[in-house]
């Protein structure tokens, strides 16, 4: 099983955020889907251009003094204000929390958009599978961090690209080992008519060996008693 | 809150965000304390013109005026509990060529008045500072620090010109002045002409006019002048 | 942690915190922008404006003069060539208005007026030599940036910690 190596701290919200974040494209790439940068690129050529700005911005004010520049310094701060706001639009609007967008051989394309809610430890990844078709499907899916995360904080691979293989169908399709693997689990599991069963057996087992034992206390003590008389 | 210096760090920033909002709230807070200052009195009495030299080594030969005035003046509205000090001046103030409203304007005399939660910070001699803090003893703020007396007043200053040139000047007036600076907030000077708010302008900070005599014989050696 | 990071992943790390110091410093530009002033906000250095001005206090500047011109009483803060300490004090005679008025200043603390501070020949301050005059005032705030500039390397040892603690969030 894979544990890796290094160790984050639990109470880290964003940690578990993050380390989960970056196993998906692992794993799905590894199944032979196309990882596709497209949201990644843009972020970072607005974000990067906005710091080629500031930094030119920096290089002839320190140079040519601010009398000299200011005109083109006033230009550049409203050129800044407008691309941080573009990328702001970008990452609130466009990216909305997708971390992976992928296509399989087979034609199908996977977005993976996950988030967390403050204070509690649970991962909602919110998968949009479009096939070659161009049918989309949306599938919501809400897990606790601690299906793939032991308490000494390595995140565990096998859990997690098992959830993953089971919740997406697209993804169990080019990995039947995992998905077969989650079946059987839900197979180890306990359904609920067998812990009923176990339930009743239990109670009539009980209730067999109280008798016996009330039985046998007050023969007992009848005969104690017969006996000191 | 995973760790200590998280708690930390969420702890500094919390209390910056207050800091800077009552700090924010207390500068506001000025503009709802209202303003009178009133000028009651405020004449040249005595105007003298002599020659002197800038400093005892230079060669040119300036003409510098002197100039007693009378104040009565009632500035104690301008106190709050958030003015850190009262900065009043009085200022002589005559055309100068060129456009329309060009004037000359120079300092004469200033004084500087602080609120009893600055007195602390003033620079004068341990007598004064005792004396100072105990005027005041007990009280937050001191409007009475605020009542200006003065008669006669020998001015701090005494002006010249660029040119050098003083004497026989005409349409010269005095007029008043004040700087109000807060702990925290904007600094204030006094309004000339608009009401703002609660804020009422100076009540006859103007003197009369008058003008710069012919300049007074006075013995050789030169008068080292007093800046 | 480094063996894993792809990148793209480093480039948006690095991204983060770069903006974090852009986005600062092109706020500080836009407000010298707005106020037409090289340093809208200052800290004083000296004693020379007590009691009013303390070491450490905090001014903000503006250069412009939307309601009327510079005049006599106003603290403004001018360089003196060749001198890279800005001098803030308190304007005590103006002679004549527009562009060609000719200005003297003093210290509130100082016996003497500046004249002494001038360069030789120059008599008095234009209205070009100041580089904005005191509308706001904060007390105490500043004294961080007089303890970074009187024992630098703490200067060094603040931006290594910030920069450290950012990437190593990722928040």
């Amino acid at each position: 099983m894979a544990v890796s190596q290094e160790k984050i701290t639990l109470y880290n919200l964003a940690d578990l955020k993050n380390t989960s974040d970056d196993a998906i494209p692992n794993y799905l790439n590894s199944l032979g889907f196309k990882q596709s940068h497209h949201l990644t690129d843009v972020r970072l050529g607005l974000g990067y251009t906005a710091l080629a700005l500031a930094g030119a911005c920096f290089l002839w004010d320190y140079k040519l003094g601010f009398e000299n520049t200011k005109y083109y310094t006033a230009a550049a701060v409203l050129l800044y204000s407008v691309l941080n706001g573009l990328l702001t639009v970008w990452i609130m609007f466009v990216e909305k929390g997708v971390i992976y967008t992928g296509t399989s051989k087979s034609g199908d394309t996977v977005k993976i958009a996950t988030s967390t809610k403050k204070n509690v430890p649970q991962y909602n990844l919110t998968i949009t599978t479009t096939s070659k078709s161009g049918k989309s499907e949306t599938i919501a899916v809400s897990r606790p961090f601690t299906e793939w995360f032991d308490a000494a904080g390595h995140f565990v691979a096998l859990p997690f690209q098992t959830m993953l293989a089971t919740s997406i169908p697209a993804v169990g399709r080019l990995d039947p080992q995992r998905a077969q693997a989650g079946q059987d689990e839900k197979m180890a599991a306990y359904t609920p008519e067998m812990l009923a069963a176990l339930v009743q057996e239990n109670s009539s087992v009980a209730r067999a060996t109280a008798e016996t034992s009330t039985t046998g206390a007050d023969t007992g003590k009848k005969t104690k008693q017969r006996r000191k008389a | 809150m995973y760790s200590s210096l998280v708690r930390l760090q969420n702890t500094f920033g919390f209390f910056t965000t207050v800091a800077f909002v009552v700090a924010a709230i207390i500068a506001a807070s000025d503009l709802l304390a209202p303003r009178a200052p009133v000028v009651n009195t405020l004449e040249a009495n005595n105007v003298q013109v002599a020659t002197g030299r800038p400093h005892y080594y230079s060669n040119k030969k300036e003409e510098y005026a002197s100039i007693r005035f009378t104040l009565d003046a009632d500035l104690s509205s301008l106190f709050t509990w958030n003015t850190k000090q009262l900065f009043v001046y009085v200022t002589a103030e005559w055309p100068a060529a060129g456009s329309e409203n060009a004037t000359n304007q120079a300092v004469i005399w200033d004084t500087i008045i602080t609120s009893p939660s600055a007195d602390h910070l003033m620079n004068v001699g341990p007598a004064t500072m005792k004396k100072l803090r105990k005027s005041a003893e007990g009280k937050s703020i001191d409007p009475s620090r605020g009542k200006i007396s003065l008669k006669n007043q020998r001015p701090k200053y005494q002006i010249t010109h660029p040119s050098g040139k003083l004497a026989e000047i005409d349409d010269v007036v005095l007029k008043l002045h004040y700087n109000v600076q807060p702990w925290v907030g904007a600094l204030t000077w006094n309004q000339e002409n608009l009401d703002v708010g609660l804020w009422k302008r100076l009540k006859g900070g103007v003197s009369e006019k008058f003008a710069f005599p012919a300049i007074k014989k006075k013995k050789e050696g030169g008068e080292k002048a007093k800046v | 942690m480094f063996s894993n990071v792809q990148p793209r992943q480093a480039a948006a790390q690095l991204l983060n915190f770069g903006l974090i110091l852009s986005t600062a410093f092109m706020m500080w530009k836009g407000l010298s922008v707005i106020t037409d002033s090289p340093s809208p906000i200052v800290v004083v250095l000296s004693g020379s404006m007590e009691p009013a001005f303390q070491r450490g206090d905090l001014l903000f500047l503006t250069n412009r003069n939307i309601l009327q011109e510079t005049d006599v009483g106003e603290i403004v803060v001018y360089n003196v060539k060749d001198k890279d300490i800005p001098i803030v004090h308190r304007i005590v005679r103006k002679f004549g208005s527009g562009a060609g008025a000719k200005f003297l200043t003093k210290g509130d603390n100082n016996v003497a007026d500046d004249t002494e501070l001038f360069p030789p020949g120059k008599a008095f301050l234009d209205r070009t030599d100041m580089i904005g005059s005191v509308v706001g005032y904060i007390p105490f705030v500043g004294y961080v940036t007089i303890m970074l500039s009187e024992h630098p390397w703490l200067k060094t040892v603040m931006l290594a910690i910030m920069g450290l603690v950012v990437v190593l969030q990722r928040e």
